[in-house]
């Protein structure tokens, strides 16, 4: 028995060896920044993550980046390990928005700031304190770009879309989910007033994830065949599941005039490597850039003024100004608030630009 | 001789109470890797905190363990009781909220979800008892049918902005110590009355230990199965309970995985699956270790994907150990 206590001593001594490093680094001269990441598992965030880690290497910051891997519990008890090491300051992808209010209050406790990026802070998060950011997309955004593609698809092929009624099969986030919200606001109020008929032919959730998406469009491909025009995901995840189930069910007319070797346009958000190389391929037909850089950047950048200087109170982040004006879109929807809103834009993607981004 | 004697002893000691050296020797690792940072009573807190949601997992399922049981459905049966609890405490001006403009006492949120984790116990329980399913199957499909409840009820949307009365059940603390602390130590001390002090607990070691025997010595074995079952279903529904208010939200993904995690952490701490075997200290003493292994690496920030790799082999070794010793014993 005494073997059992024996292995795990050294497994666990073994981990130190992996991990002596990270704490070696953390010398206290150092300014020091804590992330905490919603999961490292998808292209986005561990996009953002990426260039956190560049940019902490860059000006010697000492980064504490954790991941919560879908869990709020998880990355609430990481909150709590970081302010006991002295972490202040905070770059955070919160799981969700309604336990960032809690965050920002146990931050504020700890006399320190934070920067939220991709998933929106909520008002009262931001009322915590002045040292409080959003340094994000406003996803409603996302859904205009996307509406603003597709009318410029089927004005180039009005005779794919008689009557400009489109028959859609939408792919939705985690409901519930504020991107999921704001983007089908955006999208689908945007295609209204361009004078379109949207006939949600299926609308369901596939969570974000790609193999979801594809059982989804398997089963809609099968009861819908034949009666939509369109495809549309809130993220590219999804959106590649969707080209996935359209090729392997046969709906290629081999014609890249269009755009698309499918049959109908899939069109995603988020511009990740793998949807660019698809769209390379003529596949995906286009997607918006979430700028990960551009958020990762703004949100580090004032983590980083807190830490240094004390306050980022209305200063320029990654060539950003603080919002002046309020949008429709929670957290800066709220006057009170605006001067901490730094809205990082959103970018179309499409055949014109897509190489750009490669 | 007297050396020889000391080591032999020591030896003993450290067989019997594997768990606890286990748990003190890593408490001991950690404060050196982190020069006593980690024994810091802020970092003990966090650790308690952290792990007291999955205590009242791993008292239940220890439970059912020692009747040589298993239960699967953990994970979403929480997830379910907590998007219950999380449903009856919503801010009735929250546009979204499930009951929305309605508000409910206190006492509503909380008995809904501790009834509807019973219920799921015992309709385990039935199925298992009477139904003659064993249980790894009968508890997977309840755990589908758990999440499947789960997203009709909440329609696949987060349960949020929960009243702060609700959430003080789980934030609040009394002086230093936290509430959910205190729901811990009250849990831990009604199972071990039970599982120690009652005829119940011995028919429950004596169903683990054999269930042939334990029916020709007059025990119900159908009934005591069923018991056990709705016990551990009604600690699920304190759990969801406790985690909504902590967390001040439930979605669907609240709790996903806390089965592996409380069937790890009750093995780890010495509870046998070949059943009969298995203590209250033994269970909490698991979760504290694996809270502890999570905690540290978390602390000395080591990467997630490291983490999981050494949590697989400890619990891997753990049982392995635990299986060695019972096939020798027998």
């Amino acid at each position: 028995m005494k073997k059992l206590v024996a292995v795990l001593l050294v497994l666990a001594l073994l981990g130190t060896a992996v991990f002596a490093q990270g704490s070696s680094e953390a010398k206290s001269d150092k300014v020091k920044i804590g992330a905490l990441i919603r999961n490292l598992n998808e292209q986005f965030v561990k996009d953002y993550a990426d260039n956190l880690r560049k940019l902490a290497a860059e000006k010697g910051v000492d980064l504490n980046l954790q991941d919560a891997q879908g869990d709020v519990a998880r990355q609430l008890d990481q909150l709590n390990t970081l302010i006991t090491q002295g972490y202040k300051y905070f770059v955070i992808i919160p799981q969700d928005t309604s336990a960032t209010e809690q965050m920002a209050q146990q931050i504020k406790a700890a006399g320190g700031g934070a920067a939220f990026s991709n998933i929106q802070p909520s008002v009262a998060a931001l009322k915590v304190g002045k040292d409080f950011y959003l340094a994000s997309s406003p996803e409603l955004v996302a859904g205009q770009y996307q509406a603003q593609i597709i009318d410029e698809y089927f004005a180039k092929n009005p005779e794919k879309a008689p009557g400009k009624v489109l028959n859609m099969l939408y792919l939705l986030g985690q409901l519930g989910h504020p991107a999921q919200i704001s983007r089908e606001a955006g999208l689908l109020d945007t295609l209204k007033s361009l004078g379109y008929t949207v006939n949600l032919i299926a609308r369901d959730t596939a969570d974000w994830s790609p193999d979801k998406a594809q059982e989804k469009m398997d089963t809609w491909l099968a009861a819908h065949r034949g009666k939509f025009n369109i495809v549309v995901a809130q993220n590219d995840g999804m959106a590649l599941g969707a080209v996935e189930s359209l090729i392997t069910n046969g709906l290629v007319d081999n014609d890249p005039s269009d755009g698309t070797i499918l049959t109908f346009p899939v069109i995603g958000i988020d511009a990740t490597a793998d949807a660019l190389n698809s769209m390379d391929q003529n596949k995906l037909y286009a997607t918006v850039l979430q700028d990960s850089v551009g958020q990762s950047s703004t949100a580090f950048e004032l983590a980083y003024a807190m830490a240094t200087k004390g306050s980022a109170t209305g200063m320029t982040a990654w060539g950003i100004a603080p919002a002046s004006q309020v949008i429709s879109e929670e957290p800066a929807n709220d006057p009170a608030v605006i001067a901490q809103c730094y809205l990082v834009p959103f970018k179309p993607v499409t055949k014109a630009n897509y190489k750009d981004l490669m | 001789m007297e050396m020889k004697k000391l080591l032999n002893d020591s030896k003993k000691l450290a067989s019997q109470y594997t768990t606890w050296v286990t748990f003190v020797g890593l408490l001991l690792l950690l404060s050196v890797l982190t020069k006593g940072n980690a024994l810091r009573w802020n970092s003990i807190r966090n650790l308690l905190i952290a792990e007291s949601v999955r205590s009242f997992a791993a008292l239940g399922v220890g439970m059912i363990i020692i009747t040589k049981g298993i239960d699967l459905s953990i994970g979403y049966v929480v997830c379910l009781t907590a998007s219950v609890a999380a449903s009856f405490a919503q801010n009735p001006d929250y546009a979204s909220a499930i009951y929305a403009g309605q508000s409910f006492p206190l006492i509503v949120p909380v008995v809904a979800a501790v009834a509807a984790g019973g219920l799921f116990g015992l309709f385990n329980g039935y199925l298992i008892a009477y139904g003659k399913l064993p249980p790894f199957i009968a508890t997977l499909g309840s755990m589908s049918i758990a999440k499947g409840l789960q997203l009709i009820y909440t329609k696949a949307a987060v349960v949020g902005s929960l009243n702060q009365n609700f959430k003080n059940i789980s934030q609040g603390s009394v002086g230093p110590i936290p509430n959910l602390i205190i729901y811990v130590i009250i849990a831990a001390f009604i199972v071990w009355v039970v599982l120690r002090h009652t005829r119940q607990g011995t028919n429950f070691y004596a169903i683990g230990g054999n269930a042939q025997a334990a029916r020709v010595s007059g025990i119900n074995v159908e009934r005591e199965l069923m018991m056990v079952y709705t016990y551990a279903g009604i600690l699920y529904g304190i759990a969801g309970t406790l985690l909504a208010s902590r967390l001040g939200l439930a979605n669907s993904l609240t709790a996903n995985g806390m089965e592996l995690d409380a069937i790890a952490a009750v093995t780890v701490g010495g509870v046998s699956q070949s059943g009969g075997v298995g203590s209250v200290s033994g269970m909490m003493v698991g979760v504290f270790t694996m809270g502890l292994i999570n905690y540290g690496m978390s602390f000395l920030g080591v990467d997630s994907y490291y983490q999981q790799l050494v949590k697989g082999f400890i619990i891997i070794v753990a049982v392995y150990f635990d299986m060695k010793k019972y096939a020798r014993r027998s």
